[in-house]
């Protein structure tokens, strides 16, 4: 019970300080909207040109989108040595990183969720029979890109280059979410059967379980050192 | 009982030594007041005997338990308060507490929140954000976890620092209040003044080396 309540405080804290100083989320929407506009104005394409090529251009801004977000989850802890607090806490270790996993899936979807409209708008997607399929795409390879890259958020805040080394050691090992939700969203834009695309579901859902354990277990070893 | 027992501390930064080979006993009930030099390793050894650091050489434990192998029992009866104040700047000062206490696995009863805000001289602030504190009210809102929390040991780094005249009398209640109920207290500070009303000893930490003074000597 204490673990549980413990991930539902540290939630809380994260929404309700960036709900307050709306840092993180207005540089993560103002950042996507720059990356929509350049490709679509970039690319003057028609519906199945969009449907080959929109998959990569949504992923492309949500990812960068997201390491904006997973950077300033641990990188605001700094501020007045909160960051301690957290290490000498003598909570689970385990529910930080749940919390914190939590927080940032939510930030992150969020931001999927508002942009995702303009996609539509601007490449003239018609999504509206795909919709629940698109949105189990999102949830899942964001909830994959938030527990690795909370691990590596707390792994790179103590050093001084970390807004270059977080995407140095994020992008790479996110990269099989990365393939298998371009894959699985082109599937859907595209009307295919689900069967042609239903591997690199199961591929987020896998990868979703691995990291988060093993991040879980991972997390108190960095934050302690 | 020994509250801190450290034995042969050392702490290196690659080839540079902070300081070598520190041996001394806190026992419960007792103030121990950390003077030095600035970058003489005072806050070093705090952060060491807080669980944040790891020494170099030698060992320590808190209340009989294992400083570096029993970390998680050694964090349920410290409490730190340092520079950083340790507080969300978009947080009231209500909800930091309420936080801090979280984190600890405490649960919350809103009165003695409340009190312990207005025992600190701060309850008419509770429900401003913290953005707006000056660095004395912050410091006041740290000391307010020490009032809820009651913690068997409490490392204070700097504990005078930005306070004002009542803010340094309060701070030295809670740390007699602390000492009364059996807990110790490790504070470092270069006010031999302030300390020396509620230090019951100390040591000077100078070239990497600690020199054991008596409670006379403190002044």
């Amino acid at each position: 019970m204490p673990f549980l309540k413990t991930i539902q405080w540290v939630v809380w804290k994260d929404l309700v300080c960036e709900l307050r100083s709306r840092e993180t989320i207005s540089s993560m929407l103002f950042f996507a909207l720059i990356v929509i506009l350049v490709f679509s104005f970039s690319f003057s394409m028609d519906q199945d040109a969009a449907r080959q090529l929109i998959a990569g251009i949504i992923w492309v801004a949500f990812a960068f989108t997201g390491i904006i977000g997973l950077g300033k989850s641990f990188s605001s802890e700094l501020q007045n040595d909160c960051l301690e607090a957290l290490q000498v806490s003598p909570i689970p270790k385990g529910a930080v990183y749940l919390g914190k996993v939590l927080a940032n899936f939510l930030f992150i979807l969020s931001v999927e969720i508002l942009l995702f409209p303009l996609f539509i708008l601007f490449f003239n997607l018609d999504v509206v029979a795909e919709l629940g399929l698109l949105l189990l795409v999102f949830f899942l390879a964001t909830l994959g890109l938030s527990s690795v890259g909370t691990l590596f958020s707390a792994l790179t805040v103590q050093i001084r280059a970390r807004e270059v080394m977080l995407p140095v050691l994020l992008l790479p090992l996110a990269v099989p979410v990365m393939i298998a939700a371009v894959e699985a969203t082109r599937g859907i834009l595209n009307g295919d059967p689900y069967s042609f695309y239903s591997q690199w579901i199961q591929l987020l859902v896998v990868f979703d379980i691995i990291f988060t354990v093993v991040s879980f277990w991972l997390f108190e070893l960095i934050l302690d050192s | 009982m020994i509250a801190i027992q450290a034995t042969n501390l050392s702490k290196a930064y690659g080839f540079y030594r902070i300081f070598e080979d520190l041996s001394f006993d806190i026992l419960a009930g007792e103030c121990f007041a950390l003077f030095g030099p600035n970058g003489a390793g005072k806050t070093t050894l705090l952060r060491i005997l807080a669980t944040l650091q790891q020494p170099s050489g030698g060992h320590f434990s808190i209340f009989g338990q294992n400083g570096v192998k029993e970390k998680e029992l050694v964090r349920q009866s410290l409490m730190v308060i340092a520079h950083g104040s340790h507080l969300y700047e978009e947080l009231t000062g209500f909800e930091n507490l309420q936080f801090a206490l979280a984190l600890r696995g405490q649960t919350i009863d809103v009165k003695s929140l409340k009190h312990a805000l207005d025992r600190v001289g701060i309850g008419a602030f509770a429900d401003l954000k913290v953005r707006q504190y000056s660095a004395g009210m912050k410091k006041r809102l740290a000391l307010a976890k020490v009032v809820i929390v009651k913690p068997k040991l409490l490392l204070l780094d700097e504990p005078y620092n930005a306070l004002d005249e009542a803010g340094v009398t309060m701070t030295n209640l809670i740390i007699r209040q602390t000492l009364e109920s059996e807990g110790a207290v490790l504070m470092t500070t270069h006010d031999h003044d302030k300390a020396s009303q509620v230090a019951t000893g100390g040591g000077i930490l100078q070239s990497g080396k600690l020199q054991l003074i008596t409670r006379e000597q403190l002044t």
